[in-house]
C-alpha cells in the first residue's frame, strides 16, 4: 500500500493545488481520506477453499449473520449491505429500520409486516418465525392492524407460511421467504 | 386464554352480523337465526369480559361501558326489535371493542414483556453504575412511563460519553473542541461554540449534541453509528421536554436496541 501511496501521491498534490490556497488543507485532507479508504485492505481472513469464488453477481460475505439465515441471504441475492438498509443491527437485538412498511392498504401491510418480522426473529434466532402476539404489537405501531380482519387476512395469504393452527405463531414457507426476498430488496432500493 | 384472539373473534363475528342485519329489508329484526347469532357471540363475550375486568391493562370503565352495550342489545335480541337500535348498539361495541380494549390490550401487553426483552438487550453490560441507571429506566417502561424511560437510558449513554471524553484530559479535550471547531468539513462546519473546560464537571454542562458530535470528530463512531445516536438522542430531547410525543414500547425497543449498540456495549467507550 506505501508503494502505491508513493505513486499516487504527486497526483493528489497536483490534485490539491487547484483548489484556492485557504482550502487546500482541507482538500488535502479530504483526498488522502477517500484515499486510504479506497485503498485499505480490509483485516479479515481469507475465505474458506469451499466458499464460490467472488465475482459478478456473487454477494458480499455475510458476516455477523446466523448461519441459519445465510442460505436464505444467498438464495435472494441478499448482501450484508441490502440487509442493514431494513434492519439494525443484523444480530443479536436485531429492529426493523423501515418508518412504514410496504404496500398499499392494510392487508398488504399487515403480509408484508410478518413476513419482515419472520426475518427479524432469523437474524436473531436462525428461524423464521414471529408470534402473533408481536404481528399485533408492531401492526398497532405501524398503523396496519385492521382487527376484524387480522384472522382472515393471514389465511388467505397462508401460502407464505408453514400450515398451521389458528393463533399459532407464524413460520415461513418457501414462497414466503422469496417474497420477503423481494420485498427487503424494495425496501433497500427506497421502492 | 388469547385475550387479543378472542377480542378480535367477536369483532369478525360482529361485523358479520351487522352485515347480515343491513341486508335485511325488514324494519325489525325478527329471525331467530340472527338473533340466536348474536346471544352466542354474547355467551363469548363474557369470559373475556371478565378476564379484562381482573387485569389492569385496560380501564374497567371501558370494559363497563362494552358490557353495558351488550346488555342493552342482548334485550332487543329477546324479542323482535328495530334495526335501528341494533345498529346504534352494534356500532358502539364494535367501535368501543376495537379502540378502547383490543388496541389498549395490545398496547398494554407490549409494556408487560417489555421489561423482559430490554433486560435481555442489556444483559451483557456489567459496569454497576451504568445498570443503576438501566434497572430503573426498565421499570418505569414496565410501569408503562415509556418517556421517563427513555430518559433515564440516556442518563447511561451520557455517563459513558462524559468518562470517555474525561479519559482524554481537560486540556486535550478543550484543544480537540478548537480543532472541530476549526474543521470545515461538512459534518463539522455547523458548530460554532467555544468551550473551555476547567474540570470534568464542565463536561456535564456541555449539550449531549456537541459531546457526541465530538465522538464522531475523534472517530469513536462512524458516521452511520452517529447519524443513528444523534437520532436516539432527538427521542431523548422529545421525551425530556413537554410534546405531544408518546412513543410506544415497540419504539422504545428500537431505541434501546441502538444505545446498546452504539455505546453501551461498543468496546470504544467501555
Amino acid at each position: 500500500m506505501l508503494d502505491k501511496l508513493k505513486t499516487d501521491f504527486d497526483e493528489i498534490v497536483k490534485l490539491v493545488k487547484k483548489a484556492p490556497e485557504p482550502l487546500q488543507e482541507t482538500a488535502f485532507k479530504i483526498i488522502l481520506e477517500h484515499w486510504f479508504m479506497a485503498n485499505m485492505t480490509p483485516l479479515t481472513p481469507p475465505p474458506p477453499p469451499n466458499n464460490p469464488p467472488a465475482g459478478s453477481g456473487s454477494p458480499v460475505p455475510l458476516g455477523g449473520v446466523l448461519d441459519g439465515v445465510k442460505p436464505f441471504l444467498t438464495a435472494n441475492g441478499i448482501t450484508t449491505i441490502i440487509l442493514e438498509k431494513v434492519f439494525h443491527p443484523i444480530g443479536a437485538g436485531a429492529q426493523l429500520l423501515a418508518s412504514s412498511i410496504p404496500g398499499n392498504g392494510k392487508t398488504n401491510q399487515l403480509i408484508s409486516l410478518s413476513l419482515l418480522l419472520c426475518v427479524k426473529q432469523a437474524l436473531e434466532s436462525g428461524s423464521f418465525t414471529c408470534t402473533l402476539k408481536e404481528l399485533r404489537e408492531l401492526a398497532v405501531h405501524y398503523d396496519c392492524y385492521d382487527s376484524p380482519n387480522f384472522s382472515s387476512t393471514l389465511k388467505n395469504n397462508k401460502s407464505f407460511y408453514k400450515p398451521r393452527e389458528k393463533g399459532a405463531d407464524l413460520e415461513l414457507s418457501g414462497p414466503g421467504l422469496k417474497k420477503v426476498g423481494e420485498i427487503i430488496k424494495s425496501i433497500a432500493a427506497g421502492e | 386464554m388469547d385475550v387479543a384472539q378472542a377480542l378480535e373473534d367477536a369483532i369478525e363475528e360482529l361485523v358479520l352480523i351487522q352485515k347480515e342485519i343491513n341486508k335485511l329489508k325488514t324494519v325489525s329484526v325478527s329471525g331467530q337465526v340472527l338473533r340466536k347469532r348474536i346471544k352466542d357471540a354474547h355467551k363469548k363475550w363474557l369470559p373475556v369480559a371478565g378476564v379484562l375486568e381482573t387485569s389492569s391493562i385496560v380501564d374497567n370503565s371501558e370494559v363497563q361501558e362494552v358490557s353495558d352495550a351488550w346488555t342493552a342489545m342482548m334485550k332487543l335480541a329477546n324479542n323482535a326489535s328495530s334495526k335501528k337500535l341494533y345498529k346504534v348498539q352494534l356500532k358502539t361495541i364494535i367501535t368501543k371493542t376495537e379502540s378502547e380494549l383490543l388496541h389498549k390490550y395490545i398496547k398494554g401487553s407490549a409494556i408487560q414483556t417489555i421489561g423482559d426483552t430490554l433486560r435481555r438487550l442489556v444483559q451483557p453490560i456489567a459496569d454497576p453504575e451504568i445498570l443503576k441507571y438501566l434497572d430503573e429506566s426498565i421499570r418505569c417502561a414496565e410501569s408503562n412511563c415509556v418517556r421517563a424511560s427513555v430518559v433515564l437510558a440516556w442518563c447511561a449513554v451520557a455517563y459513558l460519553v462524559h468518562r470517555k471524553l474525561t479519559s482524554l484530559g481537560i486540556p486535550a479535550l478543550n484543544a480537540e473542541f478548537a480543532k472541530m471547531k476549526a474543521d470545515k468539513g461538512l459534518m463539522f462546519r455547523a458548530f460554532s461554540k467555544d468551550y473551555i473546560f476547567s474540570t470534568d464537571l464542565d463536561v456535564q454542562e456541555a449539550a449531549d449534541a456537541h459531546l457526541i458530535l465530538l465522538c464522531r470528530f475523534l472517530m469513536f463512531l462512524d458516521d452511520t453509528q452517529y447519524k443513528h445516536l444523534k437520532s436516539a438522542l432527538d427521542l431523548r430531547n422529545g421525551c425530556g421536554h413537554p410534546t405531544g410525543y408518546q412513543p410506544d414500547p415497540m419504539k422504545l425497543q428500537a431505541y434501546y436496541a441502538d444505545i446498546t449498540q452504539l455505546v453501551l456495549l461498543n468496546s470504544k467507550f467501555t
